[in-house]
């Protein structure tokens, strides 16, 4: 944790948590997902990120200011959300700070819910979901919960970053990735990540609500896409759909 | 004084180049001045929209949550502007959206779009699907 970016915490926080994270990214599924999960299992604000890397924004919620980064939690979990998009020159110093923070309590286990765009959404009949791990111990857990690795190819984002430094630290990771539409907010997507993080986790919620409001979602979302779609713009999102060419 | 001028590399130029055009990118967003989503008057929301151009055709899709298929209205103002409006199902205020310092409610969504290339106006075919609007446009073929 740097000066630039630091975790207030606001009670104590329980060891040997699950680590989650909801971050604006492709069909905003991380953060429609955190948002489900946060009423479902009814978590409260435990920790906030304090950070001059930001843009000077700050939440209200009930006329009271809060950081757009903060932490969730309960006994058992840990949810890290951002309700504004990561600039991609702030994305390596802000992740590293909550992931160090989310070591030193012992988490248990890092996981990103985000998505991975796929060309023909609209016509997809299903969703499929995919996931990376930070260890070789982590693609067996991954196996094990019934999810399909992403062997091959590019991710760009906090989810990223996330995997790779949990992989230096040797922190327990998986980043869980549901296809989706790239440029639209995508609530049956954010549905099919909480079911593989079901199965990788055993953090279960019930996606009935959410897909019921899932329209509702799309409208109240439209503004934190738009904002989104600009940021992974400059941080050359696009090289998720490119073929990768592997230097051996 | 003698001035020294110094050769520059075809990498220089190419690297002054594109700073040049940096520049000007970040003057011409800058001139724009950023505005809502959405229009009181109007009682409208902007839909979220994309488009792609493709070697034969261009693909316009617009994300129309909670409307009814059946006023959905695609115009050809022009043979490069499309104007796209939709009813919702369900009037929704502010309040909902969780804003509580204005009032007021909408009950449509509505948008323009200009196509950067021809096509065929009149060959447009429109797909509604979970309130996703796909518009599939041939491009006009150069002879």
């Amino acid at each position: 944790m740097t000066e630039e970016a630091k975790i207030i915490e606001k009670r104590k926080i329980p060891s040997g948590t699950i680590m989650m994270f909801g971050f604006p990214d492709v069909g905003l599924v991380g953060v429609i997902a955190a948002s489900h999960l946060i009423e479902e299992l009814d978590l409260d604000e435990v920790a906030y990120l304090d950070s001059t890397l930001l843009p000077p924004i700050i939440v209200l919620h009930e006329g009271l200011p809060h950081s757009p980064i903060r932490v969730f939690g309960n006994d058992s979990v840990l949810l890290a959300v951002s309700e504004t998009p990561l600039a991609a020159d702030t994305i390596y110093p802000i992740m590293y700070a909550l992931i160090d923070w989310g070591k030193s309590k012992n988490v248990k286990m890092m996981v990103s819910l985000s998505g991975i765009p796929l060309e023909e959404r609209q016509d997809a009949k299903e969703l499929k979901v995919f996931a990376a791990g930070s260890s070789p111990e982590m693609l067996k857990t991954i196996k094990d919960g019934g999810v399909e690795i992403l062997s091959e190819g590019y991710m760009v984002g906090p989810q990223a970053i996330m995997l790779q430094r949990c992989s230096q630290l040797g922190v327990p990771a998986v980043t869980l990735l549901a296809q989706c539409f790239y440029n639209y907010p995508d609530p049956e997507a954010a549905a099919e990540v909480l079911k593989g993080l079901a199965g990788i986790t055993g953090v279960k919620v019930d996606v009935a609500k959410l897909l019921e409001k899932g329209e509702e979602i799309r409208v109240k979302a439209r503004d934190v896409m738009k904002r989104t779609q600009q940021e992974m713009s400059n941080m050359k999102k696009g090289q998720e759909y490119d073929i990768p060419m592997y230097v051996s | 004084m003698a001035i020294e001028k110094k050769k520059r590399s075809f990498i220089d130029v190419f690297d002054e180049y594109f700073d040049d055009m940096e520049r000007e990118l970040d003057r011409w967003r800058e001139s724009f001045v950023e505005g809502p989503s959405w229009n009181l008057k109007a009682s409208t929301m902007e839909p979220l929209k994309n488009m792609r151009v493709l070697p034969t055709e261009v693909v316009v899709t617009v994300d129309l949550p909670l409307t009814k298929e059946s006023s959905l209205k695609v115009k050809a103002l022009d043979q490069r502007t499309l104007e796209i409006s939709a009813e919702m199902r369900r009037k929704m205020s502010f309040k909902e959206l969780g804003v509580t310092h204005h009032k007021g409610e909408f009950q449509r969504f509505h948008a323009h779009m200009q196509v950067p290339v021809a096509v065929q106006m009149k060959k447009m075919k429109t797909k509604f699907k979970k309130g996703m609007l796909e518009i599939h446009l041939p491009r006009k073929q150069k002879r």
